[in-house]
């Protein structure tokens, strides 16, 4: 499947005298607020080759992109530097300008003074100016010596691989399917469902979970383009866009392979586990976390909230276990780290439980002590307004002063330094203690470290930009679905999976994906016919010695060359060189940043 | 005169893992310049020397490792580090000012690292 083709070029803009624009971008604040972009444009004005040089408040914009635009119609620019954040964001929008204006979109250079100046260089302002003139200047020389070239592409498989098959994954999977594209859900667990599965009444429709569940898992296995694998364990994932394989072994011992064009990430979440003896957790009886009291209250009879068989007549609710902890006061877990994030979720849910606890247990007294209450989806408050209004009584504490819990043969008793009443030392009676603990991602360190998938600080799967690509990672063409990024709740898991869905159909749509054309390519009239290169190649095919107008010289065969340059390294005149990276763009680049 | 730090990053590894320091806002000399490429096996010897003597302090090459995504590349590199080496000897200049080194994606702490001890390199320069 890595057959490539060559598509026709869209302007030949070498033979003209290069006329370069300069673009600098001030991201808002971010860029301009640590680089003089403004003498970052005069002294860009002024070099050799720039025909114009201009700073805009974001280059990305639709606004900005007219600047290049109309500076190519008005102007004939013919080559374009941007300076601005990373070329994974915007490279390609520029391009697109580009191409739009008439000029072959490979005449840009992206220079990177967003993550690699002003987000590294705060406290040098005239260091990371310097250091933005001198990449944009080595991005002018750069883009001097660059040819228009032609896109490649791959052919990809019409398929995308879902790893994971709960909420967010069963939804991803029929999104796909509703946009035509075969999905294969991959799950180990041995149903779908996730932890759906384990959930009582849900807000905000009051559904079960399992029922959601279900209705969900019917739609799929009625779908004909959805393929199913449960109980499952994965050992391999590997390749590229386009082309990836999933190995994974069946629940009776076979071994299966899945090849997908694009992969969606629906891993979904763990439970953080209280450590032993946390609130008494682990020691102490009737220490229960929220899942754990959310399934008590399924198997409750009516009238009566039992556990262990005792009646329950006072429950406290302890928010924040397991999120945003802080460091010197929370312990670290196994691997040394805190959880400092808010999972989110969790004050809706200890709320909305709460009132379903007034609602069938009415006698039943509760204390919510908490340090702030987020409830922070559409109408929630409302879960905070019906708890107030049912008589729940809630306790504030502050971050360094955790609650107590002291538990002896009457009970528990929870003791709050509460902020509501300016610090009096409040103690409470309760028949049970229920932690509401938070969201951890779940253990898929195997997958992570074949794709080097990115985390966060949080250990969640790490999207290229929270508002820009949010369902992407950097792997190209693998998107994210669901808890498996940060903590969210069923309506907001199934939301980001229609997006990842969405993604991976925009990006399967044709059967080949457009890829970068930056193979090697020989110069014939340089060629001496030495045939060193050859050597140098591990891609069978990819490069040898043939003769061409009676000449002995290297000929590259775009379909199997990855465009590495190990040939151009060994090349004694230069004659071979990877397009859109050779040695005289990179010895110039190097030349204008060394020069004072 | 500044001691410019010169960062040959890849790609598909190094160049996101630069992205990576910058995104979580850690911070480190205004005096290197990250250029980007799909694999530093493209470099022949004299394009190192040939940037020491343009007046480059130092130079880190941060590979994709055993991570690269070219078959043998990285193995061909390191064979050509180590003749550029050589090269450097017979020129007089200090073997510490190039470093080949391996970083990911992620790899934020240990491209501070890099650049730190670098730094220490092209002190003495």
């Amino acid at each position: 499947m890595d057959e490539k083709i060559t598509e026709a070029s869209s302007k030949d803009n070498y033979r003209q005298e290069p006329k370069v624009g300069v673009y600098i971008c001030h991201c808002g604040g971010n860029i301009s607020d640590i680089i003089d972009v403004k003498a970052v444009a005069a002294a860009l004005a002024k070099y050799p080759g720039v025909a114009v040089a201009r700073e805009y408040a974001f280059m990305c914009s639709s606004n900005g992109q007219d600047l290049i635009a109309e500076d190519i119609k008005n102007l004939g620019i013919n080559r374009t530097v941007v300076a601005a954040c990373s070329p994974s964001l915007h490279e390609l929008t520029f391009r697109n300008v580009l191409q739009r204006a008439g000029v072959n979109p490979y005449l840009h250079e992206h220079i990177n003074i967003r993550e690699q100046a002003s987000w590294v260089h705060k406290a040098d302002h005239a260091g990371a100016t310097a250091k933005a003139i001198k990449l944009a200047q080595a991005g002018v020389e750069k883009v001097k010596r660059k040819d228009p070239l032609n896109a490649i592409r791959v052919a990809a498989e019409p398929r995308v691989a879902v790893i994971g098959g709960g909420v967010a994954g069963m939804r991803a999977a029929l999104s796909a399917a509703g946009k035509g594209l075969e999905a294969v859900i991959i799950e180990k667990a041995p149903r779908l469902g996730g932890k759906l599965l384990e959930l009582g009444k849900m807000y905000p429709s009051g559904e079960e979970g399992t029922a959601i569940a279900g209705k969900l898992e019917a739609l799929v296995r009625a779908e004909s383009k959805i393929s199913v694998h449960t109980g499952v364990d994965i050992d391999f994932v590997g390749g590229f866009v386009g082309n990836f394989k999933i190995n994974f072994k069946n629940s009776d011992g076979t071994s299966s392979q899945v090849k997908a064009g694009a992969i969606i990430m629906a891993t979904g979440y763990q439970h953080y586990k209280p450590a032993q003896g946390e609130f008494g957790y682990g020691e102490s009886a009737n220490v229960v976390t929220l899942p754990e009291f959310i399934s008590l209250m399924k198997n409750s009879p009516a009238g009566r909230l039992e556990y262990s068989g005792k009646e329950i007549k006072s429950l406290a609710l302890i928010h924040c276990v397991g999120s945003r902890q802080v460091e010197g006061i929370h312990k670290p877990q196994a691997d040394g780290k805190i959880n400092d994030y808010c999972s989110r979720v969790c004050c809706s849910s200890a709320l909305y439980a709460a009132n379903q606890v007034k609602d069938r247990y009415p006698g039943v007294r509760i204390y919510d002590v908490y340090r702030d209450i987020r409830t922070y989806g559409m109408q929630h408050e409302t879960y905070y307004d019906k708890a107030s209004k049912d008589g729940v009584l809630f306790m504030r504490h502050n971050e360094a002063d955790q609650p107590v819990i002291v538990s002896d043969r009457t009970g528990h008793t929870v003791k709050v330094k509460d902020v509501l009443t300016w610090g009096e030392e409040l103690e409470v009676k309760a028949d049970l203690i229920v932690l509401v603990t938070g969201m951890m991602p779940s253990d898929i360190s195997l997958i992570k470290s074949q794709m080097k998938m990115p985390t966060g600080a949080d250990r969640f799967l790490q999207e290229v930009h929270l508002k820009l690509r949010p369902v992407e990672l950097a792997n190209s063409g693998v998107f994210i679905a669901g808890t498996a990024q940060y903590p969210m709740d069923v309506p907001e898991a199934m939301a980001a999976a229609g997006t990842a869905a969405a993604k991976a159909a925009i990006l399967l749509a044709e059967p080949d994906i457009p890829l970068e054309p930056f193979v090697a390519v020989v110069d014939e009239h340089k060629c001496t016919g030495c045939g060193l290169c050859p050597a140098e190649c591990s891609y069978d095919g990819a490069l040898m010695m043939a003769e061409k107008n009676g000449k002995k010289v290297a000929v590259v065969n775009p379909a199997l060359c990855k465009g590495c340059g190990a040939c151009v390294a060994v090349c004694p005149v230069r004659a071979i060189n990877v397009a859109g990276w050779t040695l005289d763009q990179f010895d110039a680049m190097v030349e204008a940043i060394a020069k004072e | 005169m500044s001691k410019k730090i010169l960062i040959i990053t890849t790609n598909h590894s190094s160049y996101p893992g630069a992205d990576a320091v910058g995104q979580a806002r850690m911070g480190y000399s205004a005096d290197t310049y990250v250029i980007r490429v799909p694999d530093p096996v493209m470099f022949p010897e004299d394009f190192y020397l040939n940037a020491f003597a343009k007046g480059i302090a130092g130079i880190i090459i941060m590979s994709s490792g055993s991570d690269c995504p070219y078959e043998g590349a990285y193995e061909r590199l390191s064979k050509r580090v180590a003749r550029v080496y050589e090269k450097m000897k017979a020129k007089g200049i200090a073997a510490n000012r190039l470093k080949l080194t391996t970083i990911c994606t992620v790899c934020r702490a240990a491209f501070l690292k890099e650049i730190s001890e670098m730094e220490k390199a092209v002190a003495a320069v």
